[in-house]
């Protein structure tokens, strides 16, 4: 953890519930996050344990039924749907844990679509999608459906897609869920790469191992965290 | 940097191609109300070009007198006693000249049917006698020659002008001017030829002209009047019959077209007062040109009445699918949107859908109109015409049919939540 730095996520005291009443039930309960920009952060827990629920409200796709969350300085909960549009469009990347390709486009126009509202101009947008799929080792897959691509195929897809806009912040959730250890360890390589350029970086994992590679590691259980622990020097 | 509104038709038309069939099948109520409405309009239009025509050749400011049969009880003690008489008188049209303000001329035109014939070449004709202002009053044109000139009338000349068909039909294929014409036992020179036009329905009625406006020989007034006279004899039922009608039709001529109606209405009045029956008609094409245009106000107001429902009916069946579609795709709007649409990207993009596909509709239902209108004329004989406007109007109106029926579902999916979107299954 490094204390230096300016703040670029600051969620506090965040909760998020399902249901109202009888049924309600309790996903996150009071989390507490700062991370500087540039960290590196692993995300462990149990399944369940609402790994996923919290990266969403990190990434402005969802909201915390009680609590404060800024990104970058903003409160990005007071901003417009539009505004916030915007912020993941420009600042987020995001891995999702079931990869959420578009089923009708092929690997590359999937890669396409944040370069597309961005309003990036068509022959860039292809050369860009093209160069972050060859990033990922994808760069002889372009033309595939997503249903004709493998598990780790399609994840190393949806790698491509959160990187392909240079987002300052890459929010990842298991991205190497799907792959064999070899190609893991080139995602892994990747992601450091892309940390070195000074990207910030949270990923959610269950592989001990890829946790060790991140310098910080937080742990959570049943909706709060439990362990925030720098793992340099363990 | 602004996503660009043709990438996002381009979106648009990727997802409409992906369902071609069902896209087909969708648009298919856009389709068969703007062919149908593009038809009815064709159609009309041709009738009304079709009218004003005939309304014109007629002349605006003609009022046309006609002699009729006047109703069968009286005329049949006329019959017992061997001639019926009735009609227009010559007493009308001086009267007409000299009393009614406000008019040029009154014209009078004797006609009877007889047989022209040539060697064994026979064909049944309406010889018309009429003065030379006939052919100006009447817009009747000549193709060569001359028509009837002040000297044959006042020489009382066996002069003829007729249409280049009737010569032919003769066995003449030469120049018709100058063939000998026998009519009956009469013998005409040909001095002039008419100019070929279609006679239709209002037209043919209005003029009282046979069926086949070829077979007209125009002659002098008064060559007609003196060599035949008023009587015509036919046969019917095996014993003769004779009609005594001194003018079978008086032309006049109002000075301007202000005073058509006055005049219409005074010539009502006094030949109420000269004839007993009604064994003549009044034809004001002015006044048919007034109620043809009432006509087409209401025929316009049920087209678009039609028009209005089976767009509507296409809207809705458009509206309907998309609803479905929006529903469908759930989940890839939720992942457009996770990945940083803005609402109105997806607005834009399901509203291009929708009128893209209503577009296309009309497109499909213009070309289909134009075949309906061609098949109409090839059937039916009726004039059509197909404006430009006319598939303007309809392009618009589908585009507009298109942005309503994609409103809501528009609406719909851009206001879906991400996050829900991207778990729906
Ligand atoms: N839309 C929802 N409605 C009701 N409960 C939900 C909903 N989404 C998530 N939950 C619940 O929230 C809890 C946390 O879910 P979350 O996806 O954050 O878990 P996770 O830590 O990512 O688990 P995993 O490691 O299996 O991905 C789960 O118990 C889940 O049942
Ligand atoms: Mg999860």
């Amino acid at each position: 953890m490094s204390d230096s730095g300016e703040l670029l996520i600051e969620a506090r005291d965040v909760h998020r519930w399902y249901g109202e009443g009888e049924a309600r039930v309790e996903v996150l309960r009071g989390v507490d996050l700062l991370v500087q920009r540039g960290e590196y952060v692993a995300i462990v827990g149990a399944s369940g344990s609402g790994k996923s629920t919290l990266l969403s409200i990190l990434g402005c796709l969802d909201r915390p039924g009680q609590g404060t969350y800024r990104l970058g300085g903003r409160d990005v909960l007071s901003l417009r749907d539009d505004h916030i549009s915007e912020v993941r469009l420009r600042e987020i990347g995001f891995v999702f844990q079931s990869f959420q390709l578009i089923p009708q486009l092929s690997t590359l126009e999937n890669v396409e679509v944040p370069l597309f509202y961005a309003g990036v101009p068509r022959r860039e947008r292809h050369a860009r999608a093209k160069a972050a799929l060859e990033r990922v080792g994808l760069g002889h897959r372009l033309s595939h459906r997503p249903t004709q691509l493998s598990g780790g195929e399609q994840q190393r897809s949806a790698i491509a897609r959160a990187l392909v806009h240079d987002p300052p912040l890459l929010l990842a959730d298991e991205p190497t869920g799907n792959l064999d250890s070899e190609t893991g360890k080139a995602i892994l390589a990747l992601i450091d790469e892309i940390h070195a350029e000074g990207r910030t970086i949270l990923l959610i994992t269950h592989d001990l191992a890829v946790a060790k590679h991140a310098p910080r590691l937080v742990t959570i259980k049943d909706g709060e965290i439990v362990l925030d622990q720098s793992t340099r020097g363990i | 940097m602004v996503v660009h509104f043709l990438e996002l038709a381009g979106l648009a038309l990727r997802n409409l191609r992906g369902y071609l069939l069902r896209s087909l099948l969708t648009t298919l109520g856009v389709v068969f109300g703007i062919a149908s409405v593009v038809t009815m309009m064709a159609l009309g239009r041709g009738a009304e070009d079709e009218i004003l025509r005939e309304i014109d050749k007629l002349g605006i400011t003609n009022v046309i007198l006609n002699s009729v049969k006047p109703p069968a009880s009286k005329s049949a003690n006329e019959t017992r006693n061997w001639v019926s008489s009735y009609g227009l008188t010559f007493n009308d049209q001086i009267q007409i000249e000299e009393t009614v303000p406000g008019i040029l001329h009154a014209l009078p035109v004797h006609s009877y049917t007889e047989r022209a014939w040539e060697g064994s070449r026979k064909e049944d004709v309406l010889v018309k006698g009429v003065t030379p202002d006939y052919f100006v009053a009447t817009k009747t044109g000549i193709a060569r020659g001359r028509g009837i000139s002040a000297d044959d009338e006042r020489e009382r000349r066996p002069v003829a002008v007729v249409h280049q068909q009737l010569v032919r039909s003769l066995g003449h294929y030469g120049d018709p001017l100058g063939f000998t014409l026998r009519v009956g036992d009469q013998l005409y020179e040909v001095v002039g030829v008419l100019e070929d036009e279609e006679f239709r329905g209002l037209m043919r009625k209005a003029l009282s002209a046979p069926a086949r406006a070829e077979n007209e020989v125009l002659v002098p007034y008064s060559t007609v009047l003196t060599r035949i006279g008023t009587r015509s004899y036919t046969r019917a039922s095996g014993s003769f019959q004779a009609t005594d009608i001194e003018l079978n039709q008086i032309i006049v001529e109002v000075e301007q077209q202000g005073h058509v109606v006055p005049v219409a209405h005074m010539l009502r009045t006094l030949l109420e007062k000269l004839h007993e029956e009604r064994d003549y008609e009044l034809i004001v094409p002015i006044e048919l040109l007034e109620q043809r245009r009432r006509y087409a106000a209401v025929f316009n107001v049920v087209l678009l009445l039609i028009a209005g429902i089976s767009l509507l009916v296409g809207g809705i069946g458009i509206a309907n699918i998309m609803l479905a579609t929006v529903t469908e795709r759930t989940r890839e709007i939720g992942i457009r949107r996770a990945i940083g649409a803005k609402r109105h990207h997806v607005m834009i993009q399901f509203l291009l859908e929708t009128v893209i596909l209503s577009l296309a509709g009309g497109v499909l239902g213009v070309a289909l109109g134009q075949a309906g209108v061609a098949a109409m004329e090839w059937w039916t004989g009726w004039e059509a015409k197909f404006t430009l406007d006319v598939a303007l109007w309809a392009l618009l109106v589908s585009c507009g049919v298109g942005i309503l029926s994609g409103l809501f579902p528009a609406w719909r999916a851009s206001h879906l939540d991400p996050i829900q979107a991207l778990r729906y299954e």
